[in-house]
């Protein structure tokens, strides 16, 4: 029997520019016992939906059509002191962004104790009791109840808020994306902490995410939304195993799965309608790459397309066979480009054939492509820049090839000293953000950076480029050491190293048209000749992919996606032809669907203008797609570095272990294994005599404790830092619970 | 309290010194290297040279400037301000410290009064986001920051003073009474004092009640967009649970401080309104002591306002770590 | 490098090249056009500046009087504490020997009330743009060069600040006014001295957020000296800020010099608004219920100072729409 049961519900916002239905007619049932997962990107109405059933809507929001019915009751007719009451003893949510959801300036524990006595009606001792009890059912420690909101971790914040949610013993909890933003180990954690209590305590759950992989971890149930409407709906299973449309189809294409890794993952490219303009056929139809004329005209309706599934597509009935096409990655591409010249995406998909290499795939988007103004296929002039200043030698092997190498680098930052610390009698302490790190990086190599936040891999990044100097060590980049640069050598080196954002919604000025952004650069370096530059800028704008690039040229960023935007912001690095790129969580901010997309142009360019990489992100299936070698770091170091596949499907630390055991895999018949690695990061300012990580270690033996463990290596140039594999491994073992706590 | 927090405290006190002993370093240079004479006015044209030597020397001013400033500053931390040249026999401190006390009251008075209506507004304002009625309080609430205190002042005179007769129009009290008050607790029982107070309160109250009233306001319109107070809601707390106890207190934080910071101020700019009143505070003493070429009396009012705002700014930082943990988390820091 | 480029001799297209001019000046002048077309209030603000502007521009031609001359009857004796013509008695004038055409009246030793006002409106604007200038123009520089130096530049400018905040403003101009002879730009160097202590402050924190985005790092990593970085990339950002800033000091400075010359530290031969109220005072006007002698002036501070914060407000509710007014 459904506990809650939506029908036909309508979502309307009042914008400056007239009236935009976010939810659009969405019906969904949730049984009782249920564990619904919903899915959707940014701006397809999720959140709005959960703002509607728990009549939180901002000022400009109202319910325009529909009903919702829980319990049997309308929750659109219940008087708001009703609906009132009705919050958190029924319906409790995790809102989203629940790390700020608790009042900065109250202890975490007078909060959970107030809600238990204004709306739980607990006398203050019950109160005190239910609190010590709820902390302790998510895995806090009692005595954080004393304790403010800024002294908690993130993942300690969002036990707290589960806790909170957990209150009152809600029949149905809503939780909006409640694992966003956490590093993977935590991630885990509080999966795992959802998953127990939901059995423990029989909840009703929606979870609402865009992380397909966390609901395969938690959910029995699956409903997509699209544009303000729901897509598909079905069980989780049958869902992950063959989904029954294709918006889910090209989704699950998207997805990196550390477990099954794919050779080229798709990218949806485009975006999701003006939704205050709807097409008047499928919504999906202009990023859909099995879209007929049908589909322009006709408004799919959510219909039963097999045992308990229910989609929205006029060719459901030939889903089988539309699977099998999906396959073929070549069959996403395209329709960006047609969306941007306003011509309809190509009319047969082509078939046959499937290309498996992405680089080989991208590089026949680079035909020319439909507008007549575009550029014809590009030369391959500029691998030749670095060449030429390195006297001819291409990219090949040898040791010469050796671009970049860091030895024993250290990045310490001084906190305290000064004039306060000389008071307080105390010794200024050092963070060491990166500890002593070494590698090296040929030409056209890429390398990954991985690790949680706070391991310094970003710090490792921003030296690479020198934004940042090195305390100790040196980096030597094309036989030139780093540190003693001039001006002159600094500037040459600027035009041969760059770096690629993280949000691309900050890394363009915003006062700035995109000419201009790309311009500077060129502007910099010394091109004098305007007509040059613009034909640079052009020139690089189609290279990734932005066609016709004049369209662009005047362009501001607010006025493009998040990954258009991500891709001028990859042009811009590009423009100078540098040798070089740092790609610091590339793609962290941007929608799963356009993801893929940026990864394969960034490695189709890195590949065609033998640029070495860096990619930088918490990420490991990310990077495993995009990378050679991948190094983990913890605590400053780097703890284990080799080939990628060597690193993921055989991974030699125990640290390294935990990270991938604690990558949530997008298959519910998958179940991760429980993590045995112990929490808590210690302080960054904590020296060790042994290893960083024996603390946390579930492997850990006497040797660590006292003796820093050396990067020892096999012979595929795997090494990892740890006592396991050197001279210690027989040191005994230290009685130690290792088991991790809930 | 924490070790870091009260080192943080420490360390604030000891800047504040510092930015004290600036102040008092450059009142010292503008009244020593000012292009006339301290004294030029005092001295008369009848004054012989021994006679303008031997007043040089009662003042200290005929030894070279770096020992003056030693002495100023050891004056200064005995608290001998000095003599006054226009009050006969009165030393400065004298005639400061009967001033103080009613600039005090006059500024106290006005600030409460002015808080609590502005932060009662603020709240209003920001729960009637949109409304006419918020357009015409906020109109109204700048036009009172807009006009100038002495001119509300001086309506407020003509009509409650001089055409209805209601309220005297100067001064604490009439002459006679005034110097009946035995003690600043008489004068605070005494009715006469109070009738005083009314109208040069109402009209600092007036004009001070714009600055919490528009903070207050913006404050809670950024505290409800706050993911928190979305969480109460959710929680399914009463609104005016949401808006009282967590909004309100939370945006009630940085108008706390606008309001110690407030007294320090006000007790500094208080000069205008004192003038118009003729109240006998701190304000109206500078502006006589300037008007008169009265230096010591003059650097001395200067002093005191300012030693009264550096600590009303200590103070208020130090309370803003108190209040917010968040704060003193983040200068622990800063010190650690 | 650049012979690579040229080898393609395929031109840019024309609307290609137009886009270069996308200068911070154009980016800014949209920016406050914004303000203007968005905030009704704003341009009202503005209205009132500019009526005032003209005013006093043209103060001599308007005024129909001297206004410091006092104005004698037939007899040749002082016209004193005329009424406005639309108040008098009728036939009151033709006794005392004189035709009343003053709209305002006069004063209590036969000045022109009118022609007065008329001329504060010079002193009042002057001070009132000129002191916003300096505070703007020098909280700017500070904040910029304390927010994006970081290190002892910060510690210095700060602690400057610091000591700026610990001075009493009002005092501190009477004390100035003790020392220099009287004049309106006592007000304006004062202004200038203490006042740029907020915006520095303000300007230096939004300094501090503009100098993390990544747009900054990137402008960095491409090799753009810290000139170019403060002047094209942070400056533009912050630039609106100071107008906000600077449009509330217009109003601080016109209440600031009312008060001063008010209390009497003004130049006598410079008329201004709180000149005028200082002598209605000093003449117990209050007590003979002069009201076209007192509400005028007044009224005239409050439009301009109204003025100065429409439009910072109106740069407000474009710089942060959170507190919008919807």
């Amino acid at each position: 029997m459904s506990i809650l049961s939506i029908r036909d519900l309508k979502v309307e916002y009042a914008t400056q520019d007239g009236a935009v239905e976010a939810v659009d007619g969405v019906s969904l049932n949730v049984a009782e016992g249920q564990h619904l997962g919903l899915i959707g990107e940014s701006g397809c109405g999720k959140t709005t939906l959960l703002k509607a059933i728990v009549q939180v809507l901002p000022r400009n929001g109202r319910v325009s059509g529909g009903k919702i019915m829980f319990k049997g009751m309308d929750l659109m007719q219940l008087p708001a002191a009703e609906m009132r009451q009705l919050r958190w003893r029924e319906i409790a949510t995790i809102p989203q962004a629940s790390m700020d959801s608790l009042n900065p300036v109250q202890r975490v524990g007078s909060q959970l104790m107030k809600l238990l006595r204004v709306r739980g009606g607990f006398d203050k001792r019950a109160a005190r009791r239910r609190a010590v009890d709820l902390f302790d059912m998510v895995g806090l420690d009692t005595e954080r109840l004393m304790h403010y909101p800024h002294e908690f971790s993130g993942g300690m914040k969002q036990r707290a808020v589960i806790a909170m949610a957990l209150a009152l013993e809600p029949s149905l909890l809503i939780a909006d994306e409640p694992v966003t933003a956490l590093d993977v180990i935590v991630q885990h954690q509080i999966l795992e902490v959802l998953r127990e209590l939901e059995e423990e305590l029989n909840l009703t759950v929606m979870l609402i995410t865009h992380d397909i992989s966390v609901v395969a971890q938690v959910c029995d149930s699956v409903a997509v939304m699209y544009a303000g409407r729901i897509v598909e709906q079905a069980a989780a299973e049958p869902f992950f195993a063959s989904p029954a449309h294709p918006y889910s189809l090209g989704l699950q294409q998207a997805f990196p799965n550390l477990a099954r890794p794919r050779d080229v993952l798709v990218s949806i490219e485009g975006y999701p309608p003006d939704l205050r303009e709807p097409p008047a056929g499928c919504r999906f139809a202009e990023r859909c790459p099995f879209v007929q004329e049908a589909c322009k005209e006709h408004d799919p309706r959510l219909e039963i397309v097999g045992d308990n599934r229910l989609a929205a597509c006029l060719r459901t009935n030939e889903m089988d066979a539309l699977r099998v096409q999906a396959e073929d990655p070549t069959l996403w591409q395209h329709v960006e480009v047609a969306q941007l010249v306003g011509q309809p995406p190509p009319k047969s998909p082509p078939t046959g054939q499937c290309l498996r290499d992405p680089i080989a795939m991208e590089r026949d988007l680079n035909a020319p492509p439909l507008a007549a103004n575009s550029v014809e296929t590009l030369p391959l002039p500029d691998a030749s820049d670095a060449r030429h200043r390195d006297g001819g030698k291409g990219p090949g092997g040898g040791v010469d090839d050796i671009l970049l190498e860091m030895r024993d680098v250290s990045k310490r930052f001084k906190i305290g000293g000064g004039l306060a610390g000389l008071l307080r009698g105390d010794k200024e302490q050092t963070v060491y953000a990166v500890n002593n790190i070494s590698f090296t990086l040929r030409r056209g190599e890429s390398l990954g950076l991985a690790g949680e936040s706070g391991c310094g891999k970003s710090t490792t990044g921003k030296l690479l480029v020198k934004l940042l100097d090195a305390s100790d060590g040196e980096i030597v980049f094309a036989g030139e050491e780093l540190s003693g640069v001039d001006d002159k050598d600094l500037l040459a080196f600027r035009s041969r190293v760059q770096l690629m954002f993280q949000n691309p919604f900050e890394a363009l000025n915003p006062r700035f048209t995109l000419y201009r952004s790309l311009t500077e650069p060129l502007i910099i370096h010394g091109w004098k000749d305007e007509n040059e530059r613009t034909q640079r800028v052009v020139e690089t704008l189609d290279r990734v992919n932005l066609r016709p690039a004049e369209v662009f040229l005047d362009k501001y960023p607010h006025q493009l996606s998040g990954g258009q935007l991500q891709r001028v912001v990859l042009a811009r690095a590009l423009v100078l032809h540098p040798d070089f790129l740092v790609a610091d969580e590339p793609v962290s901010m941007l929608d799963v669907s356009v993801r893929a997309g940026i990864l394969n142009t960034t490695r189709r360019l890195a590949r065609e203008l033998g640029l070495a990489t860096v990619y930088i992100s918490h990420d490991l299936s990310l990077l495993q797609y995009t990378c050679d070698r991948i190094a983990i770091m913890y605590l400053g170091e780097i703890v284990e570095i080799g080939p990628s596949d060597e690193v993921i499907n055989n991974p030699q630390h125990p640290y390294t272990q935990a990270l991938i055991a604690a990558v949530p895999v997008p298959d519910p018949t998958v179940e991760n294994p429980p993590l045995r690695i112990r929490e808590g990061v210690p302080r960054p300012t904590e020296q060790f005599a042994g290893c960083p990580f024996a603390q946390r270690c579930p492997e850990v033996m006497e040797a660590c404790l006292s003796v820093r463990p050396p990067l020892i290596a096999d012979e595929r140039a795997h090494q990892a830092q740890c006592h396991l594999y050197g001279e210690h491994h027989k040191s005994p073992k230290l009685n130690h619970d290792g088991a991790a706590p809930r | 309290m924490s070790r870091g927090v009260a080192y943080y405290i420490l360390g604030r006190f000891l800047q504040s010194v510092m930015v004290l002993w600036i102040i008092v370093t450059l009142l010292f240079l503008l009244f020593r290297l000012a292009p006339s004479n301290p004294l030029a006015s005092y001295i008369d044209t009848t004054f012989t040279k021994q006679q303008e030597a031997a007043l040089l020397a009662r003042f200290g001013l005929d030894k070279p400037l770096g020992e003056q400033y030693i002495i100023y500053l050891v004056n200064l931390l005995k608290l001998d301000l000095g003599d006054t040249f226009s009050y006969s026999g009165k030393t400065v401190l004298d005639i400061l410290g009967a001033d103080l006390p009613n600039t005090i009251y006059l500024t106290l008075t006005s600030l409460l009064l002015a808080y609590a209506v502005g932060v009662l507004g603020g709240i209003v304002m920001a729960a009637l986001r949109g409304s006419w009625i918020e357009r015409l309080g906020t109109t109204f609430t700048l036009m009172t920051r807009a006009a100038p205190q002495f001119w509300v002042g001086m309506l407020l005179l003509t009509f409650f003073a001089f055409q209805w007769k209601l309220l005297p129009s100067s001064g604490i009290g009439p002459p006679m009474v005034r110097y009946r008050w035995e003690t600043e607790w008489d004068k605070l029982m005494s009715p006469v004092f109070w009738r005083h107070m009314i109208l040069p309160t109402f009209t600092l109250a007036l004009y001070l009640h714009g600055l919490p009233l528009l903070l207050m306001r913006s404050n809670m319109l950024e505290v409800l967009d706050q993911d928190y107070v979305t969480m109460s809601r959710l929680a399914g707390y009463s609104e005016w649970r949401v808006m009282m106890q967590t909004a309100a207190r939370n945006a009630m934080l940085p108008v706390l401080t606008a309001l110690t910071l407030g007294i320090g101020y006000s007790i500094g700019g208080n000069v205008v309104i004192e003038h118009v009143f003729s109240w006998p505070g701190l304000g109206r003493t500078l502006v006589r002591a300037v008007q008169q070429a009265d230096y010591p009396l003059a650097q001395g009012a200067f002093f005191l306002i300012a030693v009264i705002i550096v600590f009303m700014n200590f103070i208020a930082d130090i309370m803003y770590s108190l209040l917010d943990p968040r704060v003193g988390a983040s200068a622990q820091a800063q010190v650690s | 490098m650049q012979q690579e480029a040229s080898v393609r001799a395929e031109a840019p297209s024309k609307a290609a090249i137009q886009f270069r001019q996308g200068s911070a000046i154009r980016q800014l002048w949209e920016t406050n056009l914004e303000v203007f077309q968005r905030d009704r209030m704003a341009l009202f603000g503005l209205f009132i500046f500019a009526v005032f502007a003209i005013v006093a521009i043209f103060a001599p031609q308007i005024a129909p009087n001297n206004p410091l001359t006092p104005l004698k009857n037939n007899e040749g004796d002082w016209i004193k504490d005329a009424m406005p013509y639309w108040l008098a008695e009728p036939g009151e004038d033709e006794a005392e020997g004189y035709s009343n055409t003053f709209l305002l009246g006069t004063t209590n030793i036969g000045r022109d009330i009118y022609s007065q006002l008329i001329h504060g409106s010079r002193s009042a604007l002057l001070v009132g743009f000129s002191a916003a200038a300096a505070v703007a123009v020098i909280g700017t520089v500070v904040g910029l060069l304390a927010g994006y130096y970081g290190g002892w530049v910060d510690a210095v400018l700060m602690r400057a600040a610091d000591v700026a905040f610990g001075i009493p403003f009002i005092p501190f101009i009477i004390v100035i006014s003790a020392f220099m002879d009287p004049s309106i730009w006592n007000v304006v160097v004062a202004m200038a001295v203490l006042l740029w202590r907020d915006t520095g402050r303000v300007i230096r924190s939004q300094v501090l957020v503009i100098k993390e985005q990544a747009f900054v790092s990137a402008a960095r990593v491409s090799g753009a000296s810290d000139l170019r970085i403060i002047f094209v990339y942070i400056a533009p950002s912050i630039l609106p800020l100071s107008f906000l800033y600077g449009s509330f000091a217009i109003a601080w400075a016109i209440l600031t010099e009312a008060s001063v010359s008010f209390l009497g530290f003004s130049d006598p031969e410079t008329i201004s608004w709180g000149f005028m109220l200082q002598d209605a005072f000093n003449s117990l006007a209050l007590s003979r219920e002069a009201f076209y002698w007192i509400v005028p002036p007044g009224l005239c501070i409050m439009l301009t100072v109204m003025a100065g914060f429409f439009i910072g407000r109106g740069y407000e509710e474009v710089l942060f729409p959170r507190l919008r007014r919807m």
